[in-house]
């Protein structure tokens, strides 16, 4: 039972912080391109 | 008039529009796409599919995050100094460089962080101890906090490129720890296990659905640095950009008190 606790906590950490700042990036990216012209940009 | 005062208005708005999707491309969406199903099946197999290991029992499981999250962790921190590098050398002396290895290195961090909290769990479950100052624990650890210090001294203010040579003379140096913490585990007495993977010399046979778990672990945490990656040295691109800008406008505004006065 512990060991399910363990496993399940070590993916929740892996796939929790892949999740949170992957929506912190794409949050800032939106934030900062809103105010910036397209040739400060170039990927646009 | 009317016609250029509807054309201004027309590429605003297209600007805002585009302006709206941020960092985002139609590459880094299907990357993004790509990493989600690779993390989803990760989950699948790592949590259900694979089977448990006839010493470790379930607590495998774990290490296919803990072996994964290292190894991109590795990689982030190797091309923050290949990208240090590369700025550093005469010819490229782009500050684009310097964005990459400052992405990549924030990057390299939260996977550690992930490697030394999944690494406890999994020792908690196989020494009855979350933590052991063991080399190679130890050594990855100190190789974390280094690259902590590496992101604080990006912060320490000065023009975009005095950070830009400060910090990468110290991605430079942090990058030799690498090569210690690898091989710490035969440098030292420790409890850490080898290689199991890879090693020629080691006995150790891996089931293959275990074999194709682990690799799917490293190919699925590969992409979502990839994304991580794109997406984060565009923000820092944006953020150097508003930087400048504010530094402009705050020339002109002082020349401009300079002639009124």
């Amino acid at each position: 039972m512990e060991d399910q606790g363990f496993i399940l906590a070590s993916y929740v950490a892996a796939f929790g912080a892949a999740a949170l700042m992957a929506w912190r990036v794409a949050r800032r990216g939106r934030e900062l391109a809103r105010q910036l012209p397209e040739e400060d940009k170039p990927w646009t | 008039m009317t016609a250029v005062t509807a054309g201004a208005s027309e590429s605003t708005t297209t600007a805002s529009v585009r302006g709206a999707t941020g960092t985002g491309t139609t590459f880094t969406r299907w990357l993004g796409a790509a990493t989600l199903v690779a993390l989803g099946a990760l989950a699948v197999l790592g949590l259900v599919v694979s089977p448990a290991d006839v010493v470790q029992g379930e607590s495998v499981r774990i290490l296919y995050i803990h072996v994964g999250t290292v190894w991109v962790a590795y990689v982030a921190f190797i091309v923050t100094a290949l990208s240090s590098a590369a700025y550093l050398w005469k010819r490229t002396t782009s500050l684009t460089w310097d964005r990459i290895a400052g992405a990549s290195a924030e990057i390299g961090v939260v996977f550690m962080a992930v490697t030394l909290f999944a690494g406890a769990l999994w020792g908690r479950l196989s020494w009855g101890a979350f933590w052991v100052w063991d080399a190679r624990v130890t050594t990855t650890a100190f190789l974390f906090i280094t690259y902590i210090g590496y992101l604080a001294v990006r912060d320490l203010g000065g023009s975009h490129r005095q950070r830009a040579r400060r910090s990468a003379v110290v991605a430079l140096l942090a990058v030799l720890e690498i090569p210690l913490v690898h091989f710490s585990v035969k440098l030292w007495r420790s409890v850490h296990q080898d290689a199991s993977v890879g090693d020629r010399t080691s006995d150790v046979t891996l089931d293959g659905l275990m074999l194709f778990t682990l690799m799917l672990a490293l190919g699925a945490f590969t992409l979502l640095y990839a994304w991580w990656l794109l997406h984060r040295q565009r923000v820092l691109a944006m953020r150097d950009a508003l930087d400048d800008k504010g530094l402009d406008r705050a020339l002109a505004e002082r020349r401009t008190e300079g002639v009124q006065s």
